[in-house]
């Protein structure tokens, strides 16, 4: 089975049925999307796939046929993806377990939304959880990388 | 004036009068079809506002769609957060992950059947204006055709499907057609 992720095709040998999580840690030792429920019910494994936001843990690999992008797609060290450098400066991470998820959904919804407002954030992030709470900074820094004003 | 009462309501037209006169077998066809449509597998998703429910035998009573999940512009959810998002287009196999079919969304919110008692479900689904233009025909049709329909009847483990089938709510949709689409009387209280 062939899959596209970060731009380069990789093939992996996978029942149809497995989870892309599972085949992108698993089979491709892509590490940075995470396991958190397994039922779509906490946002920690979210990818793009053609740029939309899935819950990977949930999608069949076989269906998992367009673009897939992981946190490590995204941007480099050196060249931060501006969503990351926002959640840098905002300092949202607290345990971090769930804050891949989250910037997935920050890039998802700053490309097809550049202005988000509060509401938009609230709709777009309501599937994501963070047990730490860091929910004021995670909206602070949508809005920093959206070129707002940020500011919990 | 009782008495030109009585003979104005002798005066009014058939059609008012046709519904008391509905065949018992068209209204016996309704029945099977509004048991399919108020069953939660359909009725959780044609809301009239913008959250779907959930509903189950661990759920406990009827309850919003948590996360925040919305309508959206479309029907498909907001931008970060569609339907798709979680729900792929085969069921997840794993006891309460998310059920999936082909094009998960609500439906209009016009076409609503949640909460809505059989007379109302009934003029709904004749009423072109709220059924996205299609006639009783197009109706049955798409609900023995349509992948996102069909799941109703296969939703995944932990689910009780609707009743009958796909195929056996078209041919109950043709018969109830057949006999004048009849409409039962709105219920007192409701």
């Amino acid at each position: 089975m062939r899959l596209t992720v970060n731009g380069k095709a990789i093939q992996i040998d996978a029942e149809p049925q497995m989870p892309l999580l599972w085949a992108l840690r698993d089979l491709a030792g892509i590490m940075g999307p995470k396991f958190g429920c397994g039922i779509a019910a906490c946002g920690a494994c979210t990818v793009l796939v053609d740029g939309a936001p899935v819950r990977s843990c949930v999608m069949p690999v076989s269906q998992a046929t367009g673009a897939i992008i992981t946190i490590e797609g995204i941007g480099t060290p050196e060249a931060l993806h501006p969503v990351q450098q926002a959640w840098i400066d905002e300092q949202v991470s607290q345990c971090g377990y769930c804050q891949a998820g989250q910037i997935m959904t920050a890039v998802a919804l700053l490309e097809a939304n550049p202005s988000p407002t509060d509401e938009d954030i609230d709709n777009a992030f309501g599937g994501n959880l963070c047990r730490c709470g860091t929910y004021p900074r995670i909206r602070a820094a949508v809005k920093r990388a959206a070129g707002g004003p940020a500011g919990a | 004036m009782r008495f030109v009462v009585a003979l104005a309501l002798l005066a009014l037209p058939a059609p008012v009068l046709a519904q008391e006169a509905a065949s018992p077998q068209g209204l016996a066809e309704w029945q099977k079809i509004y048991e399919v449509f108020s069953h939660p597998r359909c009725a959780n998703c044609h809301t009239e506002d913008d959250h779907p429910r959930w509903s189950g035998a661990h759920y406990g009573p009827t309850r919003i769609h948590p996360f925040n999940v919305r309508r959206g512009p479309d029907g498909f959810g907001n931008t970060g957060l569609t339907c798709q998002t979680c729900h792929q287009e085969t069921n997840a196999q794993i006891l309460h992950g998310p059920p999936g079919a082909p094009n998960w969304h609500l439906a209009p919110a016009e076409m609503v059947w949640f909460e809505k008692s059989s007379a109302q479900i009934c003029a709904q689904i004749k009423d072109p204006a709220r059924t996205g233009g299609m006639d009783l025909e197009e109706v049955a049709v798409h609900v023995r055709d349509d992948a996102l329909v069909a799941w109703g009847w296969d939703p995944g483990p932990g689910r009780e499907p609707a009743p009958g089938s796909a195929e056996e709510t078209f041919a109950a949709l043709e018969r109830w057609t057949a006999l004048g689409a009849p409409c039962p009387a709105e219920e007192s209280g409701e």
